[in-house]
């Protein structure tokens, strides 16, 4: 029992960090319909800005993360606004193709600038765990966690409730009716897809603090990204958050009554059962169903 | 999506006697002369260039049978390396178990894949758009992580040696003549596919899929039996490729043999050359492999980078693919890359 | 309609054109390579990918072996000093790379290969060596599994994957005090480690441990809880990791976290290397690991002089401590050269048969191998880290300070 209730909460907050990575690439799909590729490498190159903040300037992650998140923000920006928006209405196919060749680009270019070492960023704090009865809470993943839960809030009161994120939800749902109405465009993908790089940062710092990284991780972040997104229902932010814990979960469980070798399967069988039975992700109807292709 | 694939019109059944035996042979013709100058070429190249070859042949063969199922049909299919895979530990499996002969192995590979491609296509072809995209790209992952499960059968993830050498040996190793061979007769059966499809009523209907499919069904078309027979047509092209890949390798590893890498370059290959049309995958496959195997011999360290910037270069400005560019800019006479540019621009 | 058509039919004749024109230019420049005067080598390498980090070592131990000889003026074939050159390629850790690039050295006329890193590239490229009559000396691919294909052409100068643990169960026994009971094996799940993993499992039930059955997870995964939780419970005294760096890490952070707290831990490939100590601070502290090499392994040769002259020249040509994986690469490269010199000729029957009479002490300790091509003759090193340095604590003849126990605080 207490080795079910130890995998369960560690299932959680692990969860709980992938979907913090997921969250900004289920965001970028959601209102631009746009699969961005270089989703993990972002993550990393995150990871890397927050460990340099550390050793360089003595920076802790959770203050650094949002140094690196600026950073990659205006990179975001000028990714979308001079070389994705010249083919955003292309077919996903070209979006994919384009996000690809910059994950290419961007693995390669941090394999020689930063080498193909492993590094992580070390706290005191990071590994050190309390203790509920029988099970320990790694107070670094429970960071984590909570910060995957602080931004998933913070992201959606920014979407409902702020102009710019209506005008991201406006155009994501509409994009003409949104220019009609004196939204520009442009500006709003520039933004989003800043936003979502951001969000990359922050959750690259985190993966440096508990786990450790390495240019060659990019790729399994973005295909994490993907299945969460999918999972948890496209541009829809609490959909990412439950898809991230459940992918958690079932790892988690998975490993513990399977043998461990069998945990990646079962993440993917859950997600094409999910796409089978349920198309439009776990959380009811996603926010951009109602979207209209121009 | 149907803005880089028009459909072709058929414009052979339209035109005048002589003209239609004449375009209609064309293709064929080209393709013969292709194959005779491929087995010209073997002859003036020494063994490594050959396996260099013997790679882009490779890569035309899956890049067409990726052509068919996501260039034709329309359906973007991001696991289509588990046919691959399938084929490759069919073949492996069979050969080290049953001690087939490969010559055996091989056909039952291509069965093999086209069986699973039924079998998943029936649920998964219900999907439209990336949730197709992602529950292929599931399938491929999860059947990466079965194979590495099951090492009784396929050796895990320490992979899975085929038997070439020895009385073990139930076919001996083809050597690499024998692969330039079979490879280039995959390529050729892979291109006569996509060639016969593209001109038949099969080929109409699955770009009418493409184009609209709830019209294609208001029209008559059976459109789950033409996905699912695509999906099949598919997956026993790559499946075969996977068994010859087997073979070639002699030991081979769930994660090449499922590696998502392979699936983005058929797609980059396709895109890029051009999707839905029968030359552009076949330039894109040898134009991508090439050019990257020359990076990789000059460029030790940065050819990723290049290569990557490249293909950022080739989307931005041939977004509707190499031969789809060429074919309207004749029809309209306009040659400008920046009116590609503008036109997907935002 | 008709221009459809002709753009069709001329892009096509123009592919076949430029694939034949591609072919005639080819056959000239092509050929034997190998200048009179130089003795070519050929090195796929890992430079991108997965493995990049390993394959920059790999790399560096060549390139230094290259240096090291070419400044005593070469090496002596039969009287003629000849310039080692060493033709380097990027195998994108993908082992059908690895194995197409031996094919390629192969038609330009270099015979003698060093290998890639890795067990999978690497037995990958053996089949081909066989098949071409090359001969590689190979620097990193230990799983037995590449020796028992009946291979005579690759010869590998680094113990046996068999070898990682049992080498840290045998330290154990002799050394740890109190003598532990319970052994608990972790493995990743590909060949290598889980080799790795049966080795050590043999000698410790051989030595009468009790043994909890081994756990795997998926190779690359830094997320190795489930594994953790299931051995907890077992309450074992140490605990032993077949694994590579992100999964080692794993292990002793999630260990932590989780609250698994054994006398010590155990890890392959992992702690000799300065990013393990560096990643985890002060939870690396009294971790064991099992090395290919260190700084103190007895031997020394005319080219690399002792371990200790080897880790200077690491430290200066490339700024960090000399990793186990510069080491072999290096030595593999001796080997290749001596087997050379011994022959007195570059043709490469005559090197098979030299490599595999080869006898040598060097830096890198005894270099010789059995009728399958493995080096059984040279011990494996044990390792601690004590005060954030890595140092050797087994075999005695070799150690720099005794073993601490146990291990964790």
């Amino acid at each position: 029992m207490s080795a079910f209730l130890q995998a369960t909460v560690y299932g959680l907050l692990q969860g709980g960090l992938l979907a913090l990575v997921a969250v900004g690439f289920s965001l970028v799909w959601g209102v631009m319909n746009v699969v961005n590729l270089a989703h993990g490498s972002f993550v990393i190159m995150g990871a890397y800005l927050g460990w340099e903040l550390q050793v360089h300037a003595g920076i802790d992650p959770l203050l650094g993360m949002f140094a690196a998140a600026a950073v990659m923000f205006v990179l975001g920006y000028a990714i979308q606004r001079w070389l994705i928006n010249l083919v955003v209405n292309a077919p996903i196919f070209i979006t994919l193709l384009l996000t690809f060749g910059l994950s290419l680009l961007i693995v390669q270019g941090m394999n020689i600038i930063f080498s193909a070492n492993y590094r992580s960023i070390s706290t005191g704090y990071a590994s050190t765990s309390l203790s509920m009865g029988s099970v320990r809470v790694p107070l670094g993943r429970l960071i984590a966690f909570g910060i995957a839960v602080l931004v998933t809030v913070a992201l959606v009161a920014l979407v409902n409730r702020t102009r710019i994120g209506l005008a991201i939800l406006a155009t994501g749902m509409d994009r003409g009716a949104a220019r009609l109405m004196g939204i520009p465009a442009r500006h709003v993908y520039s933004l989003t897809f800043g936003l979502s790089a951001a969000l990359a940062a922050i959750a690259g710092t985190m993966v440096g603090t508990v786990d450790t990284f390495s240019p060659a991780a990019a790729g399994s972040f973005t295909l994490l990204s993907f299945v969460i997104a999918v999972l948890g229902g496209l541009g829809n932010m609490y959909g990412a958050l439950l898809g991230g814990l459940l992918i958690g979960l079932v790892e988690s469980w998975a490993g513990l009554y399977l043998s461990g070798t069998w945990v990646n399967a079962m993440a993917f069988l859950v997600l094409v059962v999910v796409l089978v039975v349920r198309p439009s992700g776990l959380v009811g109807r996603a926010y951009y169903a109602a979207r209209v292709e121009v | 999506m149907s803005t880089v694939t028009e459909a072709e019109p058929s414009f052979d059944r339209q035109a005048t006697g002589s003209r239609l035996d004449w375009q209609r042979m064309l293709p064929w013709g080209l393709l013969a002369l292709l194959m005779a100058a491929m087995l010209g070429l073997q002859s003036q190249l020494y063994i490594g260039q050959e396996r260099t070859v013997t790679a882009i042949f490779m890569f035309v063969a899956l890049a067409q049978a990726w052509n068919v199922i996501g260039g034709f049909t329309g359906y973007a299919c991001f696991g289509q390396v588990v046919f691959f895979g399938i084929g490759g530990y069919a073949t492996a499996v069979t050969m080290v178990h049953w001690h087939l002969s490969f010559w055996l192995a091989l056909p039952l590979s291509g069965v093999g894949a086209a069986l699973f491609g039924a079998v998943i296509g029936l649920p998964l072809l219900r999907l439209k758009g990336h949730y197709f995209a992602i529950a292929t790209l599931g399938v491929a992952e999860g059947m990466r992580e079965v194979v590495t499960n099951v090492p009784a059968l396929t050796g895990g993830g320490a992979g899975i040696t085929v038997p070439t050498v020895g009385e073990d040996a139930t076919t001996a190793y083809l050597g690499n003549d024998g692969f330039y061979l079979l490879f280039l007769g995959i390529a050729a059966l892979s291109l006569v596919v996509a060639l016969v499809i593209s001109r038949n009523r099969f080929g109409f209907a699955l770009r009418a899929i493409h184009q609209d499919e709830d019209a294609a069904g208001a029209m008559g078309i059976n459109t789950t039996r033409a996905k699912v027979l695509a999906f099949s047509i598919s997956g026993m092209l790559t499946g075969l490729v996977g068994a010859c890949y087997a073979f070639q390798q002699v030991v081979i590893f769930p994660d090449r043999l499922f590696d998502v890498e392979l699936t983005v370059l058929m797609v980059v290959m396709v895109v890029i050359g051009g999707s839905g049309t029968v030359l552009g995958p076949l330039l894109g496959a040898v134009g991508l492999q090439y050019l990257s195997e020359y990076l990789r011999h000059s460029y030790t360290e940065a050819h990723t980078f290049i290569l990557g910037a490249i293909i950022i270069v080739a989307v931005v400005f041939l977004p509707q693919g190499f031969v789809n560019y060429v074919r309207e800019a004749r029809r309209s006479g306009d040659y400008s890359l920046l009116a590609n540019v503008r036109r997907y621009r935002l | 309609m008709r221009s459809k058509a002709t753009a069709t039919a001329t892009l096509a004749a123009a592919t076949t054109a430029a694939l034949l024109l591609a072919a005639c230019g080819s056959k000239g420049s092509s050929g034997d390579s190998t200048e009179s005067g130089t003795l070519t080598l050929g090195a796929a390498m890992s430079l991108t990918g997965a493995l990049a980090r390993e394959g920059a070592l790999t790399k560096e131990g060549y390139q230094l072996c290259e240096k090291k000889v070419n400044a005593t003026g070469g090496v002596d074939v039969g009287g003629d000093k000849l310039t080692l050159d060493i033709k380097f390629q990027d195998d994108t850790s993908e082992p059908d790379v690895a194995a197409q690039l031996v094919d390629q050295f192969n038609d330009d006329g270099v015979k003698l290969i060093l290998s890639s890193y890795g067990s999978a590239n690497t037995q990958s490229q053996a089949a081909v060596i066989e098949r071409n009559g090359q001969v590689m000396a190979d620097s990193a691919g230990a799983d037995n599994e590449i020796f028992a294909q009946g291979y005579e052409r690759t010869f590998a100068v680094l113990s046996p994957a068999t070898e990682y643990a049992a080498s840290m169960i045998k330290a154990i026994d002799e050394l740890a005090s109190p003598k532990p009971e319970t052994i608990a094996f972790l493995s990743a799940d590909d060949g290598f480690s889980k080799t790795g993993a049966k080795g050590g499992m043999d000698e410790a039930e051989k030595l009468g441990y009790e043994v909890i059955p081994v756990e795997y997870f998926p190779e690359g995964s830094t997320d190795v809880s489930s594994a953790i939780t299931h051995v907890t419970s077992d309450h074992p005294d140490v605990v032993i990791g077949t694994v590579h760096l992100e999964e080692g890490v794993a292990i002793v952070k999630q260990s932590h976290e989780l609250g698994l707290n054994p006398q010590a831990f155990g890890e392959t490939v992992a702690p000799p290397t300065p990013d393990f100590a560096k990643t985890l601070g002060s939870l690396a502290e009294g971790v064991l690991g099992s090395s290919q090499w260190t700084e103190t392994t007895k031997g020394e040769d005319k080219y690399f002089g002792t371990a200790k002259d080897y880790a200077a020249d690491i430290e200066k040509e490339y700024g960090h401590p000399a990793d186990y994986h510069d080491a072999e690469a290096s030595a593999a490269c001796l080997a290749m050269v001596l087997a050379v010199e011994d022959a007195g000729s570059t043709d490469a029957d005559d090197v098979r048969d030299s490599l595999a009479a080869l006898d040598t002490e060097s830096f890198f300790g005894t270099i010789k191998f059995d009728e399958t091509g493995q080096n059984i003759y040279k011990p494996m090193s044990v390792i601690q880290v004590q005060h954030g340095k890595v140092v050797t604590v087994w075999p005695k003849e070799s150690a720099e300070a005794s073993l601490v126990w146990p291990g964790t605080s």
